[in-house]
């Protein structure tokens, strides 16, 4: 299959899907309040950009998501390549890991509300949280198998030290699977995003818990597409960094 | 002559209990010469080599080297078995990775790297990525990456392996000039023995287990059928036990 009969194909099934549910509105089958048709989007956005409130909460959830996802995947790697480089540190670890591990980010949510209030830094927490955990397992993974060869070819050519084996044979070594956890990392800060700002952080969530409370089922349509749009969006971009990046992978 | 490489009574295994791979290895190796390794697969020719370049330690005996400290060289270049470059550099970068760390300006890394490349008949492959060559281009990489921190002592394990015979003779008779140029101490380990006898000073046939030195022939002056015949032989032996 080509690529452009795939382009072709998947955006045939999305207007499928959109035809389906337009169509199940219209039936009467579903009332429109339970379930408001797709048509009625274009106007809602029109009129959230004319008060404001798309760009403002869009903005303020995309600051949240941005500092949490630097935040969590620069900590996550970090810690998991420290735990997959000393064995004494990634047995300290270890208990501590298997204890944190299984708590969902969004039960820590009460915590994030007392120590930091409903506010910008608590939503930024709970997204660094989600994607630490994503973060530090793909890099454990990924530096623990980083081939052994290449490290004993460093220490031939005088790159056994730390910081060179560090930066010209690991990392570069591992950063296919750091990618890996990085991009998987950069969907599930969406979801958390939305899951915290549902308890009031302004932002995309708090906006959709406003509009349910109203009955403005449109309203929440508009904002879960906008939240697959801004996800498609950093996940296109990301992939073009990664495939240049990664050039050197047949 | 001072001897580059000593061991004394050197035994390397693998794991803590594993049967040493060899036991009480005696060797000296004189400044400035060739001396080939041969011996049956699995033997320990690899390992012998990972231990002179210290990638492997010994269980017991001594290793002395006595490579000089230049500040713009590296004691070493080992041409692995395997080629064993780095996917995610360019040739080039490839080859210049020893001579990061040394004090060696950019522009000099690069000439440097450059001279190595033509020496293996690559200079035309420099930006390609390593996974765009064909295996013996990768194997000559690895050799160029060996000759480029211009060693004292070069140790090459099987470097002609994967390449036809033109390219593989058109090395070797680059290999034997380097050799007269330079005098570089040079560690050669190939299952050739034609290779072995036209390039080496000394030809050394490792065999048992745990691997010993069996024979250690001459080869200074061209050689006779005789001693091909005895390293042949002595090679022979081994396969039948
Ligand atoms: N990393 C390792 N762990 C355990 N055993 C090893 C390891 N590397 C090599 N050996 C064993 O040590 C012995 C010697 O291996 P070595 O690679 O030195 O042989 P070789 O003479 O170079 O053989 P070849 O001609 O096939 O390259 C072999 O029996 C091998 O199984
Ligand atoms: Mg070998």
């Amino acid at each position: 299959m080509s690529k452009r009969t795939a382009a072709l194909l998947s955006a045939a099934g999305v207007i499928v899907f959109l035809l389906a549910w337009e169509g199940l509105g219209r039936s009467g089958i579903v009332p429109q309040r339970l379930l408001p048709s797709p048509s009625a989007v274009p106007a809602t956005f029109i009129a959230e950009i004319k008060n404001g409130q798309w760009q403002a909460m869009v903005l303020a959830s995309l600051s949240h998501y941005l500092s949490g996802l630097a935040l969590g995947s620069f900590l996550g790697i970090a810690v998991g390549t420290a735990a997959a480089l000393w064995p004494r540190f990634n047995a300290f670890q270890a208990g501590i890991v298997r204890m944190l591990r299984p708590i969902p980010a969004i039960a820590w949510i009460p915590f994030a509300i007392i120590w930091f209030g409903v506010s910008e830094a608590s939503a930024a927490f709970l997204i660094a949280l989600t994607v630490f955990w994503i973060n530090y397992f793909a890099a454990y993974a990924a530096v623990a198998s980083v081939d052994k060869d290449l490290i004993e070819l460093g220490h031939a050519f005088g790159q056994g030290a730390l910081i060179p084996r560090l930066f010209k044979i690991i990392l570069p070594g591992a950063l296919p699977g750091i990618f890996a956890g990085l991009r998987a990392g950069l969907g599930q800060g969406w979801m958390t995003v939305v899951a915290a700002e549902l308890f009031g952080i302004p932002g995309v969530g708090m906006r959709m818990m406003e509009a349910s409370g109203l009955l403005a089922t449109h309203i929440v349509v508009l904002y879960m597409i906008t939240i697959a749009v801004l996800y498609g969006i950093s996940d296109f971009l990301f992939v073009r960094v990664q495939s240049r990046v990664l050039a050197w992978q047949r | 002559m001072a001897a580059v490489i000593a061991l004394k009574g050197v035994s390397i295994g693998y794991g803590a209990d594993a049967p040493p791979v060899l036991a009480g290895l005696d060797l000296e190796v004189e400044r400035g010469s060739f001396v080939a390794i041969v011996g049956p697969s699995g033997v320990g020719k690899s390992t012998l080599l990972r231990v002179v370049a210290g990638l492997h330690r010994q269980r017991a005996g001594t290793v002395v080297l006595n490579a000089s400290e230049r500040p713009q060289h590296r004691p070493f270049g080992l041409v692995f078995q395997d080629p064993r470059l780095l996917p995610w550099r360019r040739v080039e970068r490839n080859v210049q990775l020893g001579l990061e760390g040394l004090p060696v300006g950019r522009a000099e890394r690069q000439e440097r790297a450059r001279t190595a490349l033509k020496l293996v008949r690559l200079e035309e492959y420099g930006t390609r990525w390593p996974y765009e060559l064909s295996g013996g281009q990768r194997q000559r990489v690895g050799i160029a990456r060996a000759l480029a921190v211009d060693p004292d002592i070069l140790l090459m394990d099987e470097p002609f392996g994967a390449l036809d015979a033109i390219t593989r003779r058109g090395l070797q008779d680059e290999l034997k000039r380097i050799h007269r140029e330079t005098g570089k101490t040079t560690l050669f380990v190939t299952h050739d023995i034609e290779e072995a006898v036209f390039l080496a000073d000394r030809v050394l046939l490792l065999s048992g287990t745990p691997a010993r030195v069996a024979q250690d022939l001459d080869t200074r002056n061209g050689t006779s059928a005789e001693n091909v015949e005895r390293i042949r032989a002595g090679l022979a032996g081994d396969y039948e036990i």
